[in-house]
C-alpha cells in the first residue's frame, strides 16, 4: 500500500471497506452492542483513579459511587443483570449458589454477600453467599 | 412470491431496517433475522442517523448531515430531523406542501415535502448498500417491503398510507436517476438535486409497501415462535414525545388494533428529563447565577441518558460539574408533583386501556392478555410495575413479557443482539409479522383498525 493511500485510512475509511466487504452480522453486533458498553468502561478505569488518588473521604466516596454507576451501565449495555438481593436470607443451594466460607458442615441458609449476575437465561457468576448464621463479610 | 420481508423503521433520531424470511411467522429461526447496517460510520452500523442539512451548495445526509449542522449551530443552521413527528400531523398534506424554515433552508427552495423524499431516497440507497453488502441477501433475492409507523391519531390510517407510499415512490424514482452519488458523505449538489428531483417527482408510482404499526410489530417479536401465544396484547410504548398505550387482538387470521383502547399521553421521557433537570437545579444551591443555572442545564441535557437510566435502573445517580458531585435519588423524582400526575394518567389510561382488551377477550373465551412495554422507557420501574401488577379478577390473566424477548439471546448471537435489540425491536418485529397482521397490506388500502367482515365470535 502506498504512503498517500495511508494517510486516508481513518475510522470512517475502515467502516465503509468493512460495509462493502460484507463484515459478518455477528461481528457488526458485537461492535455495535460493545460500543457503549465500551464508554461506561472507560468512564469507571477513569473514576477507578480517582478513587486512588483521592485526597478526602468525601471525594473517594463520590468516586466510588461514579465508580459503581459506570460499572452498572457498562453491565446494562451488555445485557447482563442481577441475579439475588444483598443481604437476602435464603435457602442453601449448593447449585445455585457460590459459598464464601470455609465450612464443616453445609449450611441450610445463606446470606447473600455478592449478586449473582445473568444474562438472558443464563447464569454467568453465582451469587456469593455466607452462612447466615455467622455473618461474615 | 418474494423470498424476505424488509421491514424500514424511519425512527425520530435514527432509521434501522431488518429482514426476516418470508414465512418465519410460521418457521422461526432467531439466526435468519438480519438486522441490516444501513451506516458505514461510527461503532453501530445499524443505526443510520435520520438528518437532512442544507449547506450553501449542497445537501447532506445523515451522520455527515449532523456533523455540518453542529459546526454551523452558531450561524442559526440546523438539520431537520423528526421525519416521523411531521409524518404523523393529521393534515399531512399541508405540512408537507410548506416551505422549510429559513434555519433548515436559507436558499428558500425546499418544501418540507422536497426534502423528506430527498432522505427517504438516501434512505433507501442505504438500504440497497446494507443489502449488497450482505452475503445471505446480495444473491438476487427478491424483497416484499413494508414500513413501520405510529397509529395515526387522525384515525385515517389509509390516506396517511397512501401519501407514504407516494413519497417513498417519489424517493425511489429519484434514487434510481441519481444511483449511488447520494451515498456520496459529501451529499449531493443543489443543481443536481433541481434537474433530477422535479423529474423524478412527475415520473414517480407509489412504490408497493405495507404498513404496520409500531404496536404490533411489538406484538409480533415479543409472541413469534411461543407456543400458544395470547390472541390479546395490551404495549405502553414510552418514547421520547408521546406515551401510547394500544390493544391489539388476533382475530382468525388478522391482527386489528381496538382503537378505544388508545390512549395517548403528552408526558414522556422528554418530560421526565426535565423534571430530572429541575430536581437537579434545585439541589444545587451553589448555582445561583443564571449563567450557573444554564451551564449546569447544559451538562445535564448532555447526559441525560445516563443519568436517567441510572435513576431508574439503580435507584440514583451521581454527576460531576465544576468538581462537585451532585446525587440524585428516584425518590426525589417520585417526590415530584407533575412525575406523580403523570404516574396517576398513566394508571387510569393503562387500566382503561386493559380494561378494554380483557373485555373483549373475555368475550372471545380467551383466557390471556400479554401485556408488554415498548420504546426508551420500557425499562423503567413504574412502567414495569404497571404491566406486572396483580389484577382483582383472575381471568383473562394477565401476562408481562420481557422488553427484549428470550429469543434475542440465542446463542447464534453470542450475547451481542440483546444489547442492541431494543433500537433495532420495531424493524425486526415488522419483519417477522405475517401479512395477516399489517395495518395496510401493499398493493390495496385497509386500515388495521377497519373490522368490517369481522364476525364477533369465539374464535
Amino acid at each position: 500500500m502506498s504512503a498517500g493511500k495511508k494517510k486516508t485510512k481513518g475510522p470512517k475509511v475502515a467502516a465503509r471497506k468493512r460495509a462493502a466487504q460484507g463484515v459478518s452480522l455477528t461481528d457488526a453486533l458485537a461492535e455495535a452492542a460493545w460500543s457503549e458498553a465500551d464508554i461506561a468502561l472507560a468512564q469507571a478505569l477513569a473514576d477507578f483513579d480517582e478513587i486512588e488518588t483521592a485526597q478526602k473521604k468525601g471525594a473517594r466516596k463520590d468516586a466510588f459511587e461514579r465508580l459503581g454507576q459506570a460499572l452498572s451501565r457498562a453491565s446494562r449495555k451488555r445485557g447482563l443483570s442481577r441475579l439475588g438481593d444483598l443481604d437476602d436470607e435464603v435457602e442453601f443451594d449448593a447449585e445455585a449458589h457460590d459459598l464464601n466460607a470455609a465450612v464443616a458442615k453445609t449450611p441450610k441458609s445463606v446470606r447473600i454477600q455478592a449478586r449473582g449476575v445473568t444474562r438472558g437465561g443464563e447464569v454467568l457468576i453465582k451469587p456469593r453467599v455466607t452462612p447466615a448464621d455467622k455473618k461474615r463479610s | 412470491m418474494s423470498d424476505w420481508t424488509l421491514c424500514i423503521d424511519f425512527g425520530t433520531a435514527f432509521s434501522k431496517a431488518a429482514v426476516a424470511p418470508a414465512g418465519a411467522w410460521s418457521r422461526f429461526d432467531p439466526a435468519t433475522i438480519r438486522p441490516l447496517m444501513l451506516s458505514t460510520e461510527g461503532q453501530n452500523a445499524f443505526l443510520l442517523d435520520s438528518a437532512v442539512f442544507v449547506d450553501e451548495d449542497r445537501v447532506l445526509f445523515g451522520r455527515a448531515a449532523l456533523n455540518e449542522a453542529d459546526a454551523q449551530a452558531d450561524s442559526k443552521r440546523a438539520a431537520l430531523r423528526s421525519f416521523k413527528t411531521l409524518l404523523s400531523v393529521s393534515d399531512l398534506d399541508r405540512a408537507l406542501n410548506t416551505n422549510a424554515p429559513l434555519t433548515i433552508d436559507p436558499h428558500r427552495v425546499f418544501q418540507m415535502r422536497d426534502l423528506i423524499v430527498l432522505y427517504l431516497a438516501y434512505l433507501l440507497a442505504s438500504v440497497d448498500r446494507a443489502i449488497a453488502a450482505d452475503a445471505a441477501l446480495a444473491q438476487g433475492a427478491r424483497f416484499s417491503r413494508r414500513y413501520a409507523a405510529p397509529a395515526w391519531r387522525s384515525g385515517d390510517s389509509a390516506g396517511m398510507h397512501d401519501v407514504i407510499v407516494r413519497l417513498f415512490g417519489e424517493a425511489e424514482a429519484f434514487r434510481a436517476a441519481i444511483g449511488k452519488r447520494i451515498l456520496s458523505p459529501d451529499g449531493l449538489s443543489l443543481r443536481t438535486i433541481s434537474d433530477a428531483l422535479p423529474k423524478a417527482t412527475e415520473q414517480a408510482e407509489a412504490l408497493e409497501m405495507g404498513l404496520i404499526y409500531e404496536a404490533t410489530a411489538a406484538a409480533a417479536y415479543t409472541s413469534v415462535g411461543l407456543d400458544g401465544a395470547g390472541s390479546h396484547m395490551i404495549v405502553v410504548d414510552m418514547g421520547a414525545g408521546t406515551t401510547d398505550i394500544a390493544a391489539l387482538a388476533r382475530l382468525g387470521p388478522r391482527t386489528i388494533e381496538l382503537p378505544e383502547a388508545r390512549v395517548t399521553l403528552k408526558q414522556a421521557g422528554d418530560f421526565i428529563d426535565r423534571i430530572i433537570a429541575n430536581r437537579v437545579l434545585e439541589t444545587a444551591k451553589w448555582a445561583k447565577r443564571d449563567a450557573e443555572r444554564s451551564e449546569l442545564w447544559s451538562v445535564l441535557m448532555s447526559q441525560m441518558a445516563d443519568i436517567k437510566e441510572a435513576i431508574m435502573a439503580d435507584g440514583r445517580a451521581t454527576l460531576r460539574n465544576q468538581g462537585r458531585s451532585i446525587t440524585l435519588a428516584l425518590k426525589d423524582v417520585e417526590k415530584d408533583v407533575d412525575f406523580r400526575d403523570f404516574q396517576k394518567s398513566l394508571r387510569e389510561a393503562y387500566d382503561h386501556a386493559l380494561a378494554v382488551v380483557r373485555d373483549d377477550a373475555r368475550a372471545r373465551g380467551r383466557s390471556e392478555v400479554q401485556a408488554i412495554a415498548v420504546g426508551g422507557g420500557a425499562a423503567t420501574p413504574f412502567i414495569q410495575d404497571l404491566i406486572r401488577r396483580k389484577m382483582e379478577s383472575t381471568r383473562p390473566r394477565v401476562i408481562p413479557r420481557p422488553a427484549t424477548p428470550d429469543w434475542a439471546h440465542a446463542r447464534e448471537f453470542r450475547g451481542n443482539l440483546a444489547p442492541v435489540f431494543p433500537q433495532l425491536a420495531i424493524a425486526i418485529g415488522g419483519a417477522l409479522a405475517p401479512d395477516s397482521m399489517l395495518a395496510v397490506r401493499s398493493g390495496f388500502s385497509r386500515p388495521a383498525n377497519d373490522r368490517s367482515g369481522t364476525q364477533a365470535e369465539l374464535d
